[in-house]
């Protein structure tokens, strides 16, 4: 074990003296997160479309005509998901709003001259601008399911025949009869003011019926609440980079000791191939354990990230270092010199990494390249990192990425010493 | 004690090293002599065990013990200083110094006092901490010598420690060496200098084309395959040369005859006999 640590220990200390393993393993990564993370900050943030919640209790052909006047309303990006689910979200931020159509809302809206549509509106206090927002579009929709109903003689008769009923079951008075001759002649309003010639410009008959939507709200404290700053986004890609970067180097040194010699004299040395491995694996794991620690930390302490969740930020760490360590060791099989490690290294990292969301974010690419990105251990390590640094996830949900990580780095790693040329020419 | 018994080493058609045989004493040193491409190299490197005879076998061999030199116990009682330099060139000689220490199960003070001794040794101490890129050539080469006995082996291979060195250095190098066979090591010492192995070696290996030519001390090689020496005369006539095994008694004879101005005796060396021995000149 002592001659494991000696060899690590030698090979971080030439990696941070090798001024372009630091550079890539440290200087670069760096320099991206404060320019990416001071660049996102200066632009406006926030998608165009609001993501909302959506949670159809109702579930009749009414509820379900309304969902589609929102889905098609500008600036919504409605998802329908379980309550708890829903709920769930809006805890951790990931929603600012979650609209419940409770059973009954599709009868009212059918025939809102009884009872008013209503909505539970439940929201994160802390987003009330867009909750604001959402309020508009589900005012205006509701408005718009009274203009039709208000021209439409077929559905407004079937309301009315059905109110007439229920004023018929009533005793008579006076007001009763008043109130069926209304209903009566109701449906014919739209073609009496057509017949007046008066059109649009009455603007529509809402103006009767007061408010078309009741909106009823709650508010849920959210636990996490999104991104605290764009530093956020990009220390996580920081830490990818310096993986990168880590991985990259340390796969060259193997080569670089074949060709400087000191391969030789490791192997004359009495120490194992096995101890030679575990020494590079430990040496890298230790560097980019340590880089990205230290960029995180940097993030926290001089940039306000603040991480969602320290544990899951520690085993986050160490998958994505684990992954990255083996990448290392398969890299250096393929590339046998020290240039071709090179070349070939980075040569694989930049897609992969552009593929998994290491340049620009994942969800501004289409459908099918976030598909694609699965392959990426990019992907996987930015998900774990963000998970941890602020997409707030739960150790459940953590532990996808991070075995997705560690099982590509013992494959790798296994492959790579497994084929990895021992001799010294 | 090193033992190499009709060892064989092919790289396809080439035979690098064809039937060699020899042993190496405690307390001296043994010499490889050949030009480029003899087969030194190959045959240092079987003796580490960096490389697998095609036949014969290298055995390291006491009353003890008789190891291969594939195995790891083996290798704490050798140390190599491969022909060209092996060092992390980015951290200091005495962090060199240190880490091989370690990989040898060197630790604490035992450790510190070896880094100590070979820095000593090395004639580094005053540029320890500087990095290994910073030295100059014969620095370098000082360093590769001195981490190969980091460890405080038994068997030293120095294969060509003096390439690129200048006379100063390469007389430390030799100093060095001595010491080590004075502190009872057997020293296996390549070179294609005939003046290294001349002044260094108690027992000299000839090899040329992979295949031992001829193995014993300097003054029997040179017996037994210098053939005569040359006497060069200078009279009023000019210079002339003559081959003789008995210079005193040729110098009489020519002053019999004419006055001898100046004389110089060229005794046979491992040139001629190299020459002897392969009808080629030993550098070409
Ligand atoms: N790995 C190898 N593959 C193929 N041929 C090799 C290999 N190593 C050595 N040789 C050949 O074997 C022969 C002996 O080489 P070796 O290096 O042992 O010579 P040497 O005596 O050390 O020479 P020098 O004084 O130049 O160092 C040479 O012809 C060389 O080209
Ligand atoms: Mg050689």
């Amino acid at each position: 074990m002592n001659k494991i640590v000696a060899m690590a220990a030698k090979d971080i200390h030439i990696l941070f003296r090798d001024k372009l393993g630091f550079f890539f393993t440290v200087f670069f990564p760096l320099m991206m997160a404060i320019f990416f993370g001071a660049m996102f900050a200066g632009l406006s943030r926030g998608p165009a479309n609001i993501p909302i919640a959506l949670v159809d209790q109702d579930r009749t052909s009414a509820s379900e005509r309304f969902i589609e006047r929102l889905g098609q309303a500008s600036g919504l990006a409605v998802e329908q998901i379980p309550r708890e689910e829903a709920l769930e979200q809006v805890r951790r931020g990931r929603t600012a709003v979650l609209v419940t159509l409770t059973p009954g809302f599709g009868a009212a809206l059918d025939n809102p001259f009884v009872t008013t549509p209503e909505v539970e509106m439940t929201v994160d206090p802390t987003q009330f601008a867009v909750a604001g927002m959402v309020r508009g579009v589900l005012l205006e929709a509701a408005g718009a399911e009274l203009q039709d109903l208000m021209s439409d003689p077929a559905r407004l008769g079937a309301a009315n025949s059905q109110n007439s009923l229920f004023f018929e079951s009533l005793p008579p008075s006076s007001a009763r009869d008043d109130m069926l001759t209304f209903l009566d002649l109701s449906p014919r309003v739209s073609s009496l003011i057509d017949e007046m010639g008066l059109g649009a410009a009455t603007g529509g008959n809402q103006g009767f019926f007061g408010p078309p939507l009741e909106i009823e709200q709650t508010e849920v404290q959210a636990e996490r609440p999104g991104p605290t700053n764009s530093y956020a986004t990009s220390f996580a890609q920081a830490m990818l980079w310096t993986l990168i970067g880590g991985s990259v180097s340390f796969s060259m040194s193997i080569a670089i000791e074949r060709s400087r010699g000191t391969l030789m004299r490791l192997l004359v040395a009495p120490v194992t191939a096995r101890h030679l491995l575990a020494a590079k694996g430990l040496a890298c794991l230790g560097a980019t354990l340590f880089t990205s620690s230290a960029l995180i930390t940097l993030g926290i302490t001089v940039f306000d990230v603040r991480p969602t969740s320290y544990p899951l930020l520690v085993l986050a760490l160490l998958c994505g270092s684990i992954c990255f360590c083996g990448i290392m060791m398969a890299l250096s099989v393929i590339g046998g010199t020290e240039q071709a490690a090179a070349g070939i290294g980075w040569g694989l990292s930049l897609p992969l990494s552009m593929l998994g969301g290491g340049m620009v974010p994942l969800f501004l690419m289409p459908e099918w390249m976030q598909r694609l990105a699965n392959i990426s251990p990019m992907k996987w390590t930015l998900m774990a990192y963000e998970g941890a640094i602020w997409r707030g996830f739960t150790l459940n949900e953590m532990l996808l990425p991070c075995a997705v990580l560690v099982a590509i780095g013992v494959i790798a790693f296994t492959l790579g010493a497994r084929r990895l040329r021992w001799d010294t020419g | 004690m090193l033992v190499f018994d009709h060892v064989s080493k092919s790289f396809g058609d080439l035979r690098a090293v064809d039937d060699l045989s020899f042993e190496v004493e405690a307390g001296e040193v043994f010499g490889l002599l050949g030009p480029n491409g003899a087969g030194k190299t190959t045959a240092i490197n079987m003796a580490v065990g960096l490389l697998e005879p095609d036949e014969g076998v290298v055995r390291f061999a006491d009353e003890a013990f008789d190891r291969n030199p594939r195995d790891a116990e083996n290798r704490r009682s050798l140390g190599l200083a491969p022909q060209s330099i092996a060092l992390y060139e980015q951290i200091g000689g005495a962090d060199n110094l240190r880490f091989f220490g370690r990989l040898h199960g060197l630790r604490g003070s035992d450790l510190e006092e070896r880094v100590v001794a070979c820095l000593d040794f090395a004639d580094l101490t005053d540029v320890e901490k500087k990095v290994v890129s910073k030295y100059s050539g014969g620095m370098k080469r000082r360093l590769n010598l001195a981490v190969a006995i980091i460890h405080d082996p038994e068997l030293v291979l120095l294969d060509e420690p003096t390439v690129g060195v200048d006379p100063q250095s390469r007389n430390a190098i030799f100093e060095r060496v001595e010491q080590l066979r004075d502190a009872g090591k057997q020293v296996v010492y390549t070179t294609h200098y005939m003046e290294e192995a001349q002044r260094l070696c108690d027992r000299v290996a000839i090899i040329d084309r992979g295949r031992l030519m001829a193995l014993d001390t300097v003054p029997a090689l040179i017996g037994a395959h210098g053939g005569p020496g040359n006497l060069v005369v200078r009279t009023g006539e000019g210079e002339s040369r003559h081959e003789t095994t008995d210079p005193l008694g040729t110098l009489a004879e020519l002053q019999a005859r004419q006055a001898v101005d100046h004389f110089q005796y060229l005794p046979p060396d491992l040139e001629t006999v190299f020459l002897n021995l392969t009808g080629r000149a030993l550098r070409d």
